[in-house]
């Protein structure tokens, strides 16, 4: 029988339906409970009731229809749930019986469209005791719908046993349709939504008690125990005391509890609201229950009374507004999707959750199901004079059992504590036996380790393997023996000019062999190192030296003149003297380590020979190192992860490779290295680790371990890693403050954690999660990470202030520190720890350690803001300014990179009137806006190459914008990091390796496509004969060919070859002298013949057009003069600044020592700058360590460079010219030959048939540059297109 | 039983309010501060004093007059 109207869904009901419909299969929307009813039950009477509240409770009889309009329900009494009754008398265990059918009957999922929604069953399990069963989806019934059925009943048995009345009836399910329809339609819902939208403003994304997205699983877990009867007669006197009602004061200590777990500042949970105050649906049973989120930001250190009183208040008011759905809510703040929400934890107070009173019978309830569960629900039952229970419902999905009953456990005793309590910051969040299990069981670390020295440790093993391969460097490889032999000379030498204990001693050395040798001879001597990066701008090295009163410095030179008389380079020192010196004790400093400090200075940390001979020995030990390990060393000896790489090995009598100067960051030199020699161990930084795998030359490699440090690791790199790589792959954690690394965890192939810990302490070496009020954090809690043991640091030298700051006495071990690493951490349920990133402005670009306020006081240094503030995005430093009159983005880039390492230049600079800042006057942090990464301001990409190159910057930089042709990679905040991945996606995409240096040299879109349609031509490293400094779109115009200077190489002819249209092909002749093994050119007529004919080969017919400046002007008269020999036709004949060959043969061939010059000119630096730089191998070093190209230019080449700048110079001075029979264009530099007047263009009239003289003011070493060639390049242009108007 | 007054419903309301007010007979409890949670509390304190009036009555006429009708139609 069908009857009553039809009712489209309430607001209530619509979110519950939508989500049962997605997931018809899940059960979790059936709520239950069961009664266990001790005593004599009159069966008839109990019937009657219940037949009579099923036909009062029209809501467990609905019927739901979907239709095009949405859903519809209407009351079907058919639908009734009648009572079954189910006799277990003769069973076994009727109980468990019972209690299975009930579980089972609870876990079948309920179709809405089919099934009926409710059921009952009376379990008969003896004569005097029976279990009554209700299972109700939650579609038609709530929590407070369920106490009103119960009590029902309840109240109609009595009255059939005729001890009470029989009271009203339940309310007309209609009545409460029309209420709800009212409201919908009502201005009481819209002043509702007014009131939530002001309250809700400005809250920050939600976060729950545990990381993972809130969907409901299909089941939940479920914890539950009984508060003490102590903690509720604490709690209701608190309450009183506040003047306010019981269930709020509970409920605003539970948010206390769990916002303690967010390590967020407010945390919003969820308060259930009956809904039902009021309103017809008092007395009527249905879905009508809404849920309130509200904002628990408790301040830890006021008054408890005043903190639940203000709770109250805000609940209070919430509740008069209650009727608004937070489904509306979540819709209104766009929390729709993802793992956005609402609300964390439900904590719900049900004090009208009396145990039910059935005459004459003992009645227990228990509640089987309260619906979906989606994150943790805190549930009180009871009126906490007579009792009170917790149940915690937690979702599978992000809380295990055990945390759910250790949840349950922790809350009990901190509400014991709160309830008793006067602040809340006096309340500890864990156990004390959690607490005890922080301090002591996570870090029984003890372990005996030799009272020796560095020093001591690495003799030992020169004495046990004097034979074997101790330290390896390109082709060179020395055995112990001889490093002890070479180290110990010079700690000889160190100890008599001073050194000892406590000194120290500075080393500026690029990665060699000498490097080592002053490493280990330092220690030796009994000094402490402290490594300089030579990469570094002179004034943040003087920064560094004037902190440390340093007897020496050893260094190859002293190019910004910093080091004066300290200065000791290797080829003053000895290597054979000295007899055995005596090691330095435990307690000496073994050496000093820069890192970023956030006041402005680096500061400079502190290690003494005990803590990192523990380190050492515990990682030898943990990984078993010994005498047959291959060690790559690649790191900077100015990060301390060198200190494990140099001197692991050095311990274990292990062989140590070191790494040329810039290998660390080509994945194709590592992959070399590690084949070549066999590496068994090495480092890697998760970001530079992405890189080498991503590389073709990891595929299938084989090392025995690899150490990631740094950043974090992360679970998809550490499967990546596992895909890729056979190797055991081990997270090490640790700050320089403590020797390295303090913790461990081997993130090996089957291990599925995510995110991946940081893991256990090492030796002798505590980890203390702590909160702010510096006490143990129970697991799952995120703190600060605290560290204690043998490893930390003495200190930072010479700053007592900061030492006392970061190393805080142990309140848990007097007499002993812990450093305060400033990372927030928290511990897993198996004491396992994680990272979770910085409490303060500290931040890590590529595994680099830096402090934003290092570089915000750089620029406040500059004088050219009025207030600045940086910060890091997408792995990018970003700086914020406010211009003083003086300011200009070049200028402070300028100050900025004279005085930081180029990791800390921020990638932008982005000029604002005013920073924003928040209510309280703070920096206001989510306001700054996101820079617009990569604007166009110039001409688009005008080659398929281009716009491949241009695509592949947007891509790795995430530009918003796609780069003009002449953006720059590094302007647009590339570094070297992005700059291997683009040259892997470079080379992916067009089939060769366009190589790293490549990207340096031409960082510009046009100039690196030039460079990549050249290798095309077969140059390969872009020292080949022909190269295409640029490739038109289409071959319509001849082209054009410049021909090399002296040094052989056309690469300074970029920016020319750039301002030329792009409809014209640029090539780049080049030295064949470059190759050592081709035979030198015989003369400029030679040299002319071979070019002409390359020409001829690219270009076999047609005009085409020579330029060159300087001896690249000579040689052009000469290919002009050979092609016209050879008939063929020439356009253009321009010369820069070239004068003919007889004004040279006069003057002395230029010395080795110019020719080195030259080549320095070439690499971009003005030789003048460096006038120490007077040997080969000075300059290639020089070259080497710096990022010019030709510092990673094979040595052979490098070597062909320099014999070409002597061959050419001695080429000229025997050439004699034959005359050309067309127009010799030359460009004359004006500003210069102030001392050589006689060179003009007239000189050229004896070899050419007519002269173009044109002037520029420019010097000569300035003609192929920016400036220069935005002058040149229309007049060469114009003559060019003057020529091909002209039919031949 | 207790016998209850109608002036000593009153008090026991108006007790119970945010603010202190005096109830009309027909203002609408919620209107002037009852709350559910004060009423749950109110409803609490008769059931241990034994009047004939609970929380579902609150709930659904939150009026002192409604109140006090169904009161003296349950006290004896």
């Amino acid at each position: 029988m069908t009857g009553g109207e039809t009712a489209p869904l309430t607001e209530a009901q619509s979110g519950l339906w939508y989500a049962q419909r997605l997931d018809p299969a899940n059960p979790i929307f059936n709520t239950g409970q069961y009664i266990d009813l001790k005593g004599p039950l009159d069966l008839n009477a109990f019937q009657a009731a219940v037949d009579q509240v099923g036909e009062e409770a029209q809501a467990l009889a609905l019927r739901f229809t979907e239709g095009p309009g949405g859903a519809s329900q209407q009351v079907d009494q058919s639908r009734r749930p009648s009572l079954a009754i189910i006799d277990l008398c003769a069973e076994r265990d009727p109980q468990a019986t019972a209690l299975d059918a009930i579980q089972k009957d609870i876990a079948r999922a309920v179709d809405p469209l089919a099934d009926p929604l409710a059921g009952q069953a009376l379990y008969r399990l003896a004569d005097d005791h029976h279990i009554w069963a209700q299972r109700v989806h939650h579609l038609v019934n709530d929590g407070y719908g369920m106490v009103l059925l119960t009590n029902r009943v309840a109240e109609l048995y009595g009255a059939a046993c005729g001890a009470r009345a029989a009271g009203r009836p339940f309310s007309s399910i209609e009545q409460l349709w029309a209420e709800d329809a009212a409201y919908v339609a009502s201005a009481a819902r819209t002043q509702d939504a007014a009131w939530w939208h002001h309250y809700l403003a400005g809250i920050d994304d939600v976060v729950g008690m545990a990381p993972g997205r809130a969907l409901s699983a299909r089941s939940f877990h479920r914890h539950e125990r009984a508060m003490e009867t102590e903690t509720r007669a604490a709690l209701l006197a608190l309450a009183k005391e506040a003047g306010i009602n019981w269930p709020d004061a509970l409920t605003a200590l539970v948010g206390a509890y769990c916002r303690r777990f967010t390590g967020t500042s407010e945390l919003l949970i969820g308060v259930p609201h009956m809904g039902r105050f009021g309103s017809v649906s008092a007395r009527v049973p249905a879905m009508v229950m809404n849920v309130l989120p509200i904002r628990v930001a408790p301040d830890e250190d006021g008054s408890i009374a005043d903190y639940i009183a203000a709770l109250s208040d805000t609940l209070t008011q919430a509740r008069k507004h209650g009727r608004y759905r937070s489904e509306q809510l979540r819709r209104d703040l766009g929390l729709i999707g993802g793992a956005k929400r609402l609300y964390g934890p439900l904590v719900n107070v049900q004090p009208y959750d009396r145990p039910p009173r059935f005459h004459g019978l003992d009645a227990t309830l228990h509640v089987t199901g309260t619906g979906p569960v989606e994150d943790i629900n805190f549930t009180f039952r009871g009126d906490a004079v007579q009792g009170l229970t917790l149940e915690i419902d937690a979702n599978p999905n992000l809380y295990t059992q055990e945390e759910v009953a250790a949840h349950g456990e922790r809350l009990a005793i901190f509400l014991a504590n709160a309830v008793r309590a006067d602040t809340l910051s006096a309340v500890q969040t864990a156990t004390p036996q959690e607490a005890r299990r922080e301090l002591e069981a996570y870090n029984a670390t003890a372990h005996p380790v030799p009272d020796t020295s560095l020093a001591a440790l690495i003799e030992h093993a020169m004495r046990a393997f004097p034979d074997r391969p101790a330290v390896s460097f390109g082709s060179e490889t020395w055995d112990y023996a001889e490093l002890d032999r070479r180290s110990r000379a010079l700690a000889q030498e160190l100890r008599e000019r001073g050194v000892g204990a406590e000194a120290i001693v500075a080393v500026a050395l690029p990665r060699s062999l000498e490097l080592v040798v002053a490493l280990v001879a330092i220690l030796r001597a009994g000094g402490a190192y402290l490594p300089i990066d030579l990469d570094h701008p002179p004034a943040r090295i003087a920064t560094i030296l004037a902190q440390a009163a340093l007897m020496l410095i050893l260094a190859q030179d002293d190019p910004a003149e910093l080091y004066g008389d300290r200065l000791f380079s290797p080829s003053h020192w000895s290597q054979e003297r000295g007899e055995s010196l005596s090691p330095p004790s435990a307690t000496d400093p073994a050496y000093v380590i820069f890192t970023s400090g956030s006041t402005g200075n680096p500061k400079g940390v502190v290690i003494t020979h005990r803590a990192i001979v523990n380190r050492l020995l515990w990682m030898q030990s943990q990984y078993g190192i010994d005498s047959d390990d291959v060690i790559l060393q690649k790191t900077p000896a100015t990060f301390d992860v060198s200190v494990w790489e140099f001197f692991l090995p050095l311990i274990s009598g292990a062989r140590l490779v070191v790494a040329p100067p810039g290998a660390h960051r080509d994945p194709r030199a590592i992959a070399g290295l590690i084949r070549d020699y066999g590496v068994t161990a090495l480092h890697f930084v998760p970001s530079m680790l992405a890189l080498f795998l991503d590389a073709p030359d990891s595929a299938g490699m084989q090392v025995t371990r690899v150490f990631c440090s740094g950043e974090e690791l992360s679970p998809d790199l550490r499967d990546h890693f596992h895909r890729r790589i056979r190797a055991q792959l081990h997270n090490l954690y640790g700050p320089t403050e403590a020797a390295v690394d303090v913790s461990y965890w081997p993130a090996d192939a089957g291990d599925a954690s995510r995110p991946v810990p940081i893991g256990h302490p090492v030796w002798n070496t505590r980890l203390l999660v702590l909160d702010d009020r510096l006490r143990p954090a129970p697991p799952g809690v995120v703190g600060r990470l605290f560290l204690g043991g043998v490893q930390l640091a003495r200190g930072y030298l010479g700053r007592e202030d900061l030492t006392a700051q970061r190393f805080v006495p142990d309140p848990f071990a007097p007499g002993e520190r812990l450093y305060d690493t400033g990372d927030l951490a928290k511990r897993r349920s198996d004491g396992a720890i994680l990272f979770l990133g910085r409490a303060d402005d500290q931040v890590k670009i590529r595994g680099l350690r830096i402090e934003l306020g290092e570089i915000e006081a750089a620029i406040v240094a500059s004088g050219l803001t009025r207030a600045q503030a940086v910060i890091a995005r997408e792995g990018r430093l970003i700086a914020y300014v406010t211009p003083s009159p003086d300011y200009g983005a070049d200028k402070l880039r300028h100050f900025l990179t004279a005085r930081l390492p180029d990791y800390m230049v921020p990638a932008a600079l982005v000029e604002l009137e005013a920073l924003p800042v928040t209510a309280n006057g703070k920096l206001d942090r989510k306001a700054l806006p996101r820079p617009v990464l990569g604007e166009r301001d110039g001409e688009g990409p005008a080659t398929p190459t281009e716009q491949l190159i241009a695509d592949l910057y947007a891509e790795i930089l995430k530009l918003d914008v796609p780069p003009s042709r002449r953006a720059d990679f590094f302007a647009l905040g590339g570094d070297s990091l992005s700059a291997v991945h683009l040259t892997l996606r470079l080379s992916e995409r067009i089939g060769r390796d366009p190589g790293l240096a490549a990207l340096f040299e031409w960082p510009d879109v046009a100039g690196l496509a030039a460079h990549v349609d050249a290798m095309e031509d077969g140059g390969d490293a872009g020292t080949g004969p022909l190269i295409t400094l640029r490739r038109a779109s289409e071959e319509v115009m001849p082209p054009l060919f410049l021909i090399h200077p002296a040094g052989g190489l056309c690469w300074g002819y970029r920016t020319l070859a750039m301002a030329l249209s792009p409809a014209r092909t640029v090539f780049g002749l080049q030295s064949p002298a470059l190759d050592p093994d081709a035979p030198p050119p015989a003369s400029i007529d030679a040299l002319a013949a071979a070019y002409a004919r390359r020409i001829s080969q690219a270009r076999p017919h047609g005009p085409c057009h020579l330029a060159g400046w300087s001896v690249g002007g000579i040689l052009a008269q000469a290919v002009a003069a050979e092609l016209r020999a050879m008939g063929r036709e020439v356009g253009l004949l321009a010369l820069l600044d070239a004068y003919p060959a007889e004004c040279w043969r006069d003057a002395p061939e230029p010395t080795q020592a110019q020719a080195l010059r030259a080549l320095l000119a070439i690499a971009g630096h003005d030789p003048d700058a460096y006038p120490h730089l007077a040997t080969r191998a000075a300059v290639t070093a020089f070259l080497r360590a710096g990022d010019s190209p030709l510092g990673s230019l094979p040595a052979r080449t490098l070597d062909g460079v320099v014999r070409t700048v002597l061959d050419t110079n001695r080429l000229v001075r025997g050439h004699h010219h034959r005359a050309f029979d067309g127009t010799l264009t030359h460009i004359r530099a004006a500003n210069d030959h102030k001392d050589r007047p006689d060179l003009t263009a007239d000189l050229w009239r004896a070899h050419a048939a007519l002269v173009d003289g044109v002037a520029v003011p420019f010097l000569h070493s300035e003609m192929t540059g920016a400036a220069a060639s935005a002058l040149i390049a229309p007049i060469l242009s114009q003559r060019m297109a003057a020529c091909e108007a002209v039919p031949a | 039983m207790t016998r209850l007054t109608m002036n000593q419903l009153r008090a026991q309301i108006e007790e119970m309010l945010e603010e202190p007010v005096a109830i009309g007979e027909d203002d609408n409890l919620i209107d002037i501060g009852l709350d559910s949670m004060r009423a749950m509390n109110l409803a609490m304190r008769w059931e241990e004093a034994g009047v004939p009036l609970d929380f579902t009555d609150l709930a659904e006429a939150p009026t002192l007059r409604e109140l006090w009708t169904m009161l003296e139609a349950r006290q004896p």
